[in-house]
């Protein structure tokens, strides 16, 4: 348990009657991209919120690093290697896509009087363009973030998940909204991403096709609880999870 | 010509402390969706805070006017979001907008009651020469005062978009809950929006209270004024809240005269009634979605 970046244990959460999410364990290892996937109202996003401290679980806890999230304040997750990006978008529109970056980690930089004195950019700039370029972003550097594209938006919010240097990517819906050859190429971003620096991810996606070819295992839920476990391969095969899916 | 280049000038100054404090309205709204009714007495107060500093406690106006602009800093910015924007802003912007309604009359009336009804002289900076510009005369403190009125908006926005400090306060006003997560202290950051909300409006007191007179009821049009300069310019942009200040001076100045210093306060309100119709988010502003 302890060598895992993510160790879930035992939660579960419900909303007045309803059991949202109902005794689920599972531990990710470093490098690991675990898929999470479900039907509409499996409790994926229930869960995803008490991993991330934004729900507090009736029971159970959850460990990131080895410290127990409990209901720890995002920024300190921030600060402890965990980076995020969000269903919707999260980007900052009236900043350029440099300065949404760079604000990405300059908390993790400096003191107060280096906030107020210090250079403006944190000396992030270079550490920033090494990103933009990363996720092929050179071209829109200098351009309102609100400006861009959806899925262009996207990209800069994946960006930004990874400006601190995270240990642990939680990624919520990547693929929403994306067309078929920016998705392309955020799969392609990262899966190198995670080969490069050996970085853990956690998707939560309704894309199968994304989530099976990106992830290296897969959890299912199902009503609140897990009903499958394995590789892509195994989950596609497995007649619990096409019952699930098929309502059968 | 020479008495146009004239009125222009005497615009842009005046226009250049209206947009100090709708600045300051703007930089609320961004921040925290705070319409601050009260702003035309958070510029009356300093003017009486450096009155009392420098005649009632015998104070050197030299340090009396900073002294105010701290107490300004401390009483309208962090006084003001402890006291009255965070227990209201929890019941939603309406009982938060008639809660600033009551501080302003409250200013307003504490002044009055405990200062004084009557208009008070209040020293101005800068000596009452002119100079002669293009044939034109123009005074030594309109061009001071514009001077140091943009130069405050000018150094504004080299804060905001130059420093961390500065970012990360953009960041809180665009997506504040995104801000947070990223490890943004945004509580601190709204806290220094209201900060130099009171700077500006002290700011804009120390220069403007020398043309009317100390008066406790000085607020109602500089308020009023500067909530249309900001709705002009576009409400969520600082250089929309600037170029509505500066359109209102000029516009004010020469409608007096030449239409009529009796109809000088309407065109404002009907400047305000066009752009509402013809462009609701300002002239520079954007529109904004609001999910309901």
């Amino acid at each position: 348990m302890s060598d895992s970046v993510l160790s879930v244990r035992n939660i579960s959460k419900s909303f007045g009657g309803i059991h949202a999410v109902r005794d689920v364990s599972f531990d990710v290892e470093k490098g690991e991209v675990l898929g999470l996937i479900g039907p509409n109202g499996s409790g994926k996003s229930t869960l995803f919120n008490c991993v991330l401290g934004q729900l507090r679980p009736d029971r159970g806890e959850v460990q990131i690093n080895g410290h127990r999230v409990g209901n720890m304040r995002a920024s300190r997750l921030n600060k402890l290697g965990v980076g995020r990006t969000f269903q919707q978008l999260s980007v900052f529109p009236q900043m350029s896509v440099l300065d949404n970056i760079i604000l990405a980690g300059q908390e993790h930089h400096g003191n107060m009087a280096t906030r107020l004195f210090g250079p403006s950019d944190a000396g992030l700039t270079k550490e920033a363009d090494q990103l933009i370029a990363f996720f092929r972003l050179e071209h829109l550097r200098d351009e309102m973030a609100g400006s861009l594209s959806y899925g262009q938006q996207k990209l800069v919010d994946a960006a930004m998940a990874f400006m601190a240097g995270p240990s642990l990517v939680l990624l919520d819906e990547p693929a929403g909204g994306v067309n078929l050859t920016m998705l392309g190429n955020l799969r392609e971003r990262l899966e190198t991403y995670n080969r490069e620096h050996g970085t853990t991810f956690v998707v939560i996606e309704h894309n199968m096709e994304f989530v099976m070819s990106l992830c290296t295992r897969i959890i299912v839920l199902a009503e609140g609880a897990i009903i499958a476990e394995g590789t892509p391969d195994e989950i596609r095969s497995n007649q619990q999870v096409i019952d699930a899916y098929l309502g059968g | 010509m020479s008495e146009f280049f004239q009125l222009i000038v005497s615009g842009l100054s005046t226009g250049s402390i209206y947009a100090l404090a709708a600045v300051g309205f703007t930089l609320l709204w961004q921040a925290s969706q705070t319409i601050n009714f009260a702003q035309g007495e958070f510029v009356m107060l300093p003017a009486f805070l450096v009155l009392a500093l420098s005649v009632k406690l015998g104070f050197p106006l030299w340090l009396a006017m900073p002294l105010a602009i701290i107490l300004a800093v401390l009483i309208l910015g962090v006084l003001f979001k402890r006291l009255v924007v965070e227990p209201m802003i929890k019941h939603g912007t309406l009982p938060l907008v008639i809660a600033t309604i009551a501080l302003g009359v409250l200013l307003k009336e504490m002044v009055k009651e405990f200062y004084s009804p009557l208009g008070q002289p209040f020293p101005s900076l800068f000596p009452q020469d002119v100079v002669t510009i293009f044939g034109a005369v123009i005074s030594i403190p309109d061009i001071a005062n514009f001077v140091i009125a943009m130069g405050a908006i000018v150094a504004l926005q080299l804060f905001l978009g130059g420093t961390r400090t500065g970012r990360s306060m953009q960041a809180t006003a665009q997506n504040p809950d995104v801000a947070q997560i990223l490890g943004v202290d945004i509580k601190r950051m709204v806290l220094y929006t209201f900060m130099i909300n009171g700077a500006l409006a002290a700011i804009a007191s120390i220069l403007i209270t020398p043309i009317y007179l100390a008066k406790f009821s000085n607020g109602e049009t500089l308020g009023l004024i500067a909530f249309i300069a900001a709705i002009v310019g576009g409400f969520n942009q600082i250089r929309g809240a600037l170029v509505g200040g500066l359109l209102i001076g000029i516009i004010d100045n020469l409608s007096a005269t030449y239409v009529s210093a009796e109809y000088r306060q309407a065109l404002p309100l009907i400047l305000l009634i066009v752009i509402i119709l013809i462009r609701p988010q300002g002239l520079l502003g954007t529109s904004e979605g609001r999910t309901v």
